[in-house]
């Protein structure tokens, strides 16, 4: 499958899609002819989505009532994979793992090493903009899950096909180091030059485990010699940072820094433009009114008296008081009014989501350079 | 030697100088660049190692004399590589100077209350006697040793207070350089040092990461991208698209529309990408000829070409003459099949052009399901946008967003977020290019409205 390596015009069986039904619901579907993808609004059939051009829109008639309901169909990309999983697993997010990449300069000569490989989402985007990726997982279910996943994702592989990239293997790599040797439990292929252990050479190590300082000094057997290789420690505590920092300088890593980052997101909005002059002409309104009302209160009172004195001038039906209602409500006050309603006149504004991440993880980052001899 | 890996003749470097500022070089073969107080080096001294090496300047005693003759003239001394590390698991005699190794001797002070500041009188060392030292070209860090024996108070401070000292001499006196390779964010970093954040409408590094991942940009795409900054977004997405390799295989290319009558990436003329790799990976047009471009008959009416055996009759002047216009004729049909025949795989814009008349026009030639990306300084031109696209079913889901790296003091034990930090970074809105659903039928047409409110708002489970 190259749904993430390549870009696809048509949806077609057996593609691997992400439909999407709101922000934060998105499902990773399989297309396969006949069957059904359900809603609570109903079923849409795999048939009316194959044959169609990405990006589609497919409408079907609601169960019971006479409504429509959409869903759309898009190509999965790495960043949209990551908000298509289950939010409880922990998941490097878009604004970290993005500036990860950009500051490592993480491109197609970037030889990467990812420990561990947890839910597999940064690995997607590792695999999208690197040469070569190796990745790390110890915990056994984990591995086998994300295997399989690299596998149906058409990203597993030597790199001799763009985009099949990934090596996934099973260790820990805190106690066994990084080397990949035969009889491993991994997905790398031993080949002809690589037949004992596989040449790794990376330059690029992001390393997201409990305690990075244990596994630091086995860098050493798999980084490039002869160039600069970069380094980037994901830790949530300042206490990991600690240890980390004092494992880098011992292991002969410089350039040290450590950054967080925050990434927020912002609802677009309309708040309704309320004058001055509005809400004094609505008072004066009201007051007005009033006014009006205690007139004809008056008025009313003193036709009774006026009535029960004998006196009938036949107007009583016209003076019979209507409820005066107030005109002017420039703020619709007491409806329901919609943000936006054109009958208003409204101010566009941002507000940040109501709940952000306001902490992930501390970034520590390093280069090493192991040769400093020159080339002649 | 690799150009991506090591410092090769004729390529574009960025320094990072003792200051902490950054200077882009050219390294001409045999030729010398200076570094101003830092002193002068010869290119061929430095090439060969790693990019990401380390050099310190000294001068001997002979070379500064054959130097002596042009005075104006930075003299040029020698090179020698810095071990930065503190590798204590390497045995090899290295010539780490960390800080902690030059303190390790001093007596420093627990408290500063024994210290009174009677200004630059506790240097017992005149101007006259360091210039003299400078020139004697003493390493920085004798120097530094020299000021801190001949300092009267040195030991009454604390051993933070130290440090920063030792720093602040080192960035005066050190000779050193870093030779970096010109990487996007080195480049922008540098334009943001030197004070043109207008021109780079004040991006940031974080920014264009995910820029960069939201746009889902890959070796093998086609792009339609708008840059206001003059190259630097499009340098962005060559170094994620092909890492610098002019030896790509991929096919990878970007199409830049320019409101200007000529495009204006000029920024790309520090980078190490040649003209005929940047020929091939980036076509520009003019807004003009991308929203009217000429129809393949007018191109055609201006222009016949002609039969092999025909050209091969003409004479040398009157053949060149003809192979360059063939040259832009099918110039111009590449151009206007850029401008209506390709489905592009993102869209990524930096412009201060009013974006809500822009994107959606744009985006005409999106592929369904693909990111559309907008960079903006200002978050309210992304707002207006937002509620455009918002009203528009081609547009799914608009996001503004906003990323902030906030570095650290990285010292053991001393860790706190830095005091100051550079603000702005400006915004980024993305979201995906979608196709609508066919209109439903006319008496279903108000009921469609609210099922996509419903299931915007609600989860289904």
């Amino acid at each position: 499958m190259t749904c993430f390596t390549e870009y696809k015009d048509l949806i077609q069986e057996g593609d691997l899609t992400l439909i999407w039904i709101s922000r934060n619901n998105i499902r990773a579907v399989v297309m396969k002819a006949g069957e059904n993808f359900n809603t609570r609004y109903g079923s849409f059939p795999h048939n009316d989505m194959i044959g169609k051009p990405y990006g589609s829109q497919i409408a079907i008639r609601t169960k019971g009532s006479n409504k429509f309901a959409f869903i759309h169909v898009l190509q999965p990309t790495p960043e949209l994979w990551t908000l298509s999983l289950p939010h409880r697993t922990q998941i490097v997010y878009t604004p970290d793992s993005s500036y990860i990449i950009e500051r490592m300069n993480c491109g197609p000569n970037a030889r990467v090493i990812e420990a561990g490989t947890g839910s597999g989402s940064f690995s997607h985007a590792f695999a999208r903009s690197a040469q070569k990726l190796f990745t790390y997982e110890f915990h056994q279910v984990r591995y086998e899950q994300a295997l399989e996943e690299f596998k149906d994702h058409g990203i597993l592989g030597d790199a001799s096909k763009y985009g099949e990239n990934v090596t996934i293997t099973h260790r820990d790599v805190c106690e066994n180091g990084f080397r990949i040797k035969q009889n491993d439990t991994t997905s790398f292929e031993f080949g002809e030059d690589e037949e004992i252990e596989a040449k790794i050479n990376a330059n690029v190590i992001f390393l997201d485990l409990p305690a990075p300082w244990d596994a630091i000094p086995n860098l050493n057997d798999v980084i490039a010699s002869d160039e600069k290789v970069g380094l980037c420690c994901f830790s949530p505590c300042i206490e990991q940072v600690d240890k980390t920092l004092e494992a880098l300088e011992k292991y002969g890593w410089t350039d040290v820094e450590m950054v967080e980052v925050q990434g927020k997101q912002y609802e677009s909005r309309r708040q309704m433009v309320r004058t001055l002059d509005d809400a004094l002409n609505r008072l004066k309104d009201i007051k007005s009114h009033k006014l009006e009302g205690v007139e004809r209160r008056k008025r009313l009172l003193n036709e009774t008296i006026n009535e029960s004195c004998g006196i009938d001038d036949g107007s009583v039906d016209d003076k019979r008081p209507s409820t005066g209602k107030t005109k002017f409500n420039p703020f619709g006050k007491g409806f329901r009014v919609k943000e936006g309603d054109k009958e208003f006149k409204w101010k566009d504004v941002t507000k940040v989501e109501s709940e952000i991440k306001s902490h992930t993880s501390y970034l520590t980052f390093a280069s090493k350079i192991v040769k400093k001899d020159r080339l002649a | 030697m690799d150009p991506l890996k090591h410092i090769v003749a004729g390529q574009h470097v960025i320094l990072k100088l003792p200051s902490n500022n950054s200077k882009i070089v050219e390294l001409k073969p045999d030729g010398s660049i200076s570094l101003g107080k830092f002193g002068s080096f010869n290119v061929n001294d430095i090439l060969g190692y790693a990019l990401g090496t380390t050099f310190e300047i000294y001068y001997n005693e002979e070379n500064q004399e054959t130097n002596q003759t042009n005075k104006n003239k930075n003299p040029v001394g020698q090179v020698r590589v810095i071990d930065n590390s503190k590798d204590t698991s390497a045995n090899e005699e290295s010539r780490a100077t960390s800080e902690e190794n030059d303190l390790n001797s001093m007596d420093s002070s627990l408290s500063n209350k024994n210290l009174i500041n009677v200004g630059n009188e506790i240097q017992k060392m005149t101007m006259d006697e360091i210039e003299q030292l400078k020139k004697q070209s003493v390493s920085g860090n004798e120097i530094i040793a020299k000021m801190i024996e001949s300092h009267g108070s040195f030991h009454q401070k604390t051993s933070h207070s130290q440090e920063k000292y030792l720093k602040r001499k080192k960035q005066k006196f050190s000779k050193r350089f870093t030779v970096n390779y010109l990487s996007s964010s080195a480049l922008l970093s540098f334009l943001l040092e030197k004070g043109d954040i207008q021109r780079v409408m004040d991006m940031s590094e974080e920014s264009m990461g995910m820029l960069l991942n939201l746009a889902n940009i890959r070796s093998n795409g086609t792009y339609l991208c708008m840059d206001g900054t003059g190259g630097l977004l499009v340098y962005f997405l060559l170094e994620r698209m092909f890492g610098g390799d002019i030896k790509t295989k991929f096919t990878g290319k970007i199409v830049v529309i320019h409101e200007n009558e000529h495009p204006n990436l000029d920024l790309l003329k520090f980078s190490n990408y040649p003209e005929e790799f940047i020929r091939d990976h980036v076509k520009t047009i003019s807004i003009l000829d991308y929203f009217e471009p000429p129809t393949v008959e007018e191109i055609q009416q201006g222009f016949t070409p002609l039969s092999k055996e025909e050209v091969h009759e003409m004479k040398g002047n009157r053949r060149n003459a003809y192979f360059r216009r063939l040259k832009l004729y099918k110039g111009q049909l590449e151009m206007v099949d850029y401008a209506t025949k390709v489905q592009y795989d993102g869209l990524v814009v930096a412009t201060t052009l009013s974006l809500p008349s822009l994107i959606p026009r744009l985006s005409e030639h999106v592929h369904g399901s693909r990111p559309i990306v907008c960079y903006s300084q200002f978050k309210e031109t992304l707002l207006e946008l937002s509620h455009t696209l918002y009203d528009d079913l081609r547009f799914l889901a608009p996001s503004i967003v906003e990323t902030r790296c906030r570095p650290y003091q990285t010292i053991r034990g001393k860790l706190h977020p830095l005091m100051t930090m550079r603000g702005g970074g400006g915004y980024l809105l993305s979201c995906n290019r979608v196709i609508p659903a066919p209109e439903p039928e006319p008496v279903q047409a108000k009921g469609s409205e609210e099922p996509i409110e419903t299931l915007k708002k609600q989860k289904t489970e």
